[in-house]
């Protein structure tokens, strides 16, 4: 299990994993095109596995969306399942390209993930209407994914060389 | 950014050109007559509906009713589109009009999908 030290920071993890979850589902992307959005959260996720591992990573995006679809009204709602299978696939996608290859920076690792996200999004949309006519979204979703990946791969970089700096980041990581 | 991840970020933006462009180029390089195109609408897993889109420029308005609550759909000519909805993000309605093959709305909280499909003219048809 997680010391308590470590147990300390995932849940300010989750917190804010939870917020970014909620404010995103506010702004709206003026794009006519379901889930097109920024993946604030996914900054969170990316974080607790770069810093502590594949099982930390899960557990903070997991627990973000439960959290984050209780304070928004949407618990087991569709919505909810979308938000749930994207992150858990995005989850994955990243823990395994973290591990396994090293050619990648945060910011390849983090538009993995957006596609990843939008693949498991769009596999549970379409269980859910028995159709695969959502599919027809992929080429637009993934277009979006390669800046939106970018980016919150650029605000995570920031972090951690700001966290570096100040000396922050070891507190982070000890035991 | 690392040569990884210029090399992902550019085969990502080929797929997705690519599968937007593929289908575009190969029906305009071989064309299918399509005599007529139709809407198929099915709302919770069950087509509820179909409605011919052959341009004869009438405008109708119905109702389906989704998981949550009735939508309002608009067929004007060729054309459809979600008019009214109950859901909380409104991406239906404002992706607009729709009217090619392939193309189709999609309603996640109201499980209610649009989709419009080509029919190919037949050769004859025996009665």
């Amino acid at each position: 299990m997680f010391s308590t030290r470590r147990l300390v920071f995932l849940s300010l993890l989750v917190a804010l994993g939870s917020v970014l979850h909620v404010v995103e589902g506010l702004l709206l992307v003026p794009l006519p095109f379901p889930g097109v959005k920024l993946g604030l959260a996914n900054i969170v996720t990316l974080f607790a596995l770069h810093l502590y591992g594949f099982r930390a990573g899960m557990a903070v995006a997991t627990a973000r969306v439960f959290l984050g679809s209780l304070l928004g009204g949407v618990f087991l709602s569709p919505g909810f399942f979308l938000a749930l299978s994207g992150a858990v696939a995005c989850t994955l996608i990243m823990a395994i390209l973290l591990k396994y290859t090293s050619c990648f920076s945060l910011i390849g690792i983090s538009m993995a993930g957006a596609v990843g996200h939008n693949l498991g999004q769009l596999l549970t949309a379409s269980l859910i209407l028995r159709s695969s006519a959502v599919f027809y979204y992929l080429p637009v979703l993934l277009l979006a994914g390669v800046p939106t990946g970018i980016f919150t791969g650029y605000i995570l970089k920031s972090l951690l060389d700001r966290l570096e700096k100040t000396g922050q980041l070891r507190g982070m990581t000890s035991e | 950014m690392t040569r990884g991840d210029k090399l992902l970020a550019v085969g990502i933006l080929l797929t997705a050109i690519l599968a937007i462009a593929f289908p575009r180029l190969h029906s305009s390089l071989f064309p299918v007559a399509t005599s007529s195109t139709r809407a198929v609408i099915k709302a919770q897993g069950k087509i509820v509906r179909e409605v011919d889109l052959s341009d004869r420029g009438g405008r109708s308005i119905f109702v389906v009713n989704g998981r949550v609550g009735p939508s309002t759909l608009e067929v004007e000519g060729k054309r459809i589109r979600m008019k009214e909805a109950n859901c909380p993000d409104k991406i239906c309605v404002r992706q607009g009009w729709i009217e090619n093959p392939g193309e189709s709305i999609v309603c996640i909280p109201g499980e209610i999908l649009i989709r419009i499909e080509g029919t190919a003219p037949l050769d004859a048809v025996t009665r």
